[in-house]
């Protein structure tokens, strides 16, 4: 509707969309996650007290971060926990994040990261139970696997593919299990030094790949 | 450690931000966090990378009852009100009401008139013929032995400073009661130390502003 829309097909979508409508659900509206300035917005908004606006954020952004949420807990109800627990702290937050720095939503991402990777912690700490040793001993699918049959991220599936194999293992466990370089060298069965060089080297060419 | 190598800075901010780093590395990092705007940025870029991992994740509809869950922990908390606790309430009901009744009698206490000075006036024989009570504004005279004035004379009262010249307080009331109002300079005279005198005078006091009759009653003004 940007460009080259004629003037009656206009008049036809404001006949479609009423404006009252449009006002009185307001707070129920939902944003492109793609949408970076409207996000950054309202969590300028957030930070300022203005439920309305988180209400919006949330419902923009929920499913999203659920889906990372749930492919770092693997259980749906340990998931909407963290998402929980997630969004509190994005609208405790609001206040500190840095727009010159970040994207909102890479900056609310890790806050959900933050949250699962706690979680998971805790989780290691006491003794795991059976189905959660088999949880963690089987290979999630990464990453690359689950790009298979994304529309887009065509530019990271790219990227993941100029990684080696160790490489891309290695830098996807330790960033969906939040796992220690020790525990990753234990995990992957691997003396410390080469995984640590793994991900170094791996992520540089991840960034340098997806900045280009 | 030298965090000012480029390369060194960058893999450091790598690691942190990917998770390597073991705890006192992590809280060292998040020290030089604080004042390393450039640090800051570099970490930023790496987040920015990480979080493209996340990219191809699929969106999951959330269940209403995790907005529920939220709002009820950022909603303001209604105050926990404490169940009634009788004997408490009846506790602090006992100690107000006390309270003001202690206030009312100090109040009453700091505000009664209360004489401040006082002067037994005898008379030449020795006699206490009046008796001069000073409040802050007035003072009040009663009459113990006094002799019978006849009508076209009144009874003046004087003050009279150590050495000094007697002034006019004013008129004592027929019959030797009640109250003698004072004005702002009159008032000035209480508390000094001053003698009382009674004289008499034609009615209405002393025309001259000076004593003109014998003096019949005296007496120090003393403070109570």
């Amino acid at each position: 509707m940007m460009n080259g829309t004629s003037p009656v097909a206009e008049l036809a979508c404001e006949q479609f969309e009423p404006r009252r409508r449009a006002l009185t659900l307001v707070w129920r509206m939902v944003i492109s996650i793609a949408d970076t300035d409207q996000l950054r917005q309202l969590l300028a908004q957030c930070s300022l007290g203005d439920r309305r606006a988180f209400e919006t954020l949330y419902r923009s952004v929920s499913p999203r971060l659920h889906g990372v949420a749930l492919r770092f807990m693997g259980r749906a109800d340990l998931a909407e926990e963290v998402l929980q627990e997630s969004f509190v702290r994005i609208w405790h937050n609001a206040s500190r994040y840095e727009a010159h720095l970040s994207a909102p939503l890479t900056w609310m991402i890790n806050i959900t990261r933050n949250q699962a990777i706690d979680q998971l912690r805790k989780q290691r700490e006491r003794p795991l139970g059976e189905v959660e040793q088999n949880a963690l001993l089987d290979e999630s699918p990464s990453a690359h696997e689950q790009l298979s049959s994304a529309r887009e991220a065509h530019a990271l599936k790219r990227c993941l593919e100029t990684l080696d194999g160790m490489q891309r293992q290695s830098i996807t466990v330790a960033y969906f299990q939040g796992l220690s370089c020790s525990e990753l060298a234990e995990h992957l069965a691997t003396p410390l030094g080469t995984v640590k060089s793994w991900i170094r080297r791996g992520l540089e060419r991840l960034r340098r790949c997806l900045e280009s | 450690m030298n965090y000012q190598t480029p390369a060194l800075r960058r893999a450091l901010a790598a690691d942190y931000a990917i998770g390597l780093m073991p705890a006192p590395a992590r809280r060292r990092f998040e020290q030089l966090l604080v004042d390393d705007a450039a640090l800051r940025s570099e970490l930023a870029h790496w987040q920015e990378t990480l979080a493209a991992l996340t990219e191809a994740l699929p969106e999951r509809p959330v269940p209403d009852r995790v907005w529920h869950g939220i709002t009820a922990r950022i909603e303001p908390q209604v105050l926990h009100v404490p169940e009634k606790r009788p004997f408490w309430n009846w506790l602090r009901l006992t100690v107000a009401a006390c309270s003001i009744v202690a206030l009312v009698f100090i109040g009453a206490l700091y505000n009664r008139d209360d004489a401040r000075y006082s002067a037994t006036l005898l008379s030449t024989d020795a006699k206490p013929a009046l008796k001069v009570e000073a409040h802050a504004d007035y003072l009040q005279v009663e009459p113990l032995t006094l002799a019978a004035v006849e009508a076209d004379r009144s009874l003046e009262l004087w003050a009279i400073p150590d050495g000094g010249t007697p002034i006019s307080l004013g008129v004592v009331p027929v019959g030797g009661k009640g109250k003698v109002e004072l004005s702002e300079a009159q008032k000035g005279l209480i508390g000094k130390p001053i003698t009382l005198a009674v004289t008499l005078e034609p009615k209405g006091g002393s025309p001259t502003g000076k004593p003109t009759g014998p003096v019949l009653y005296q007496g120090a003004l003393v403070a109570l």
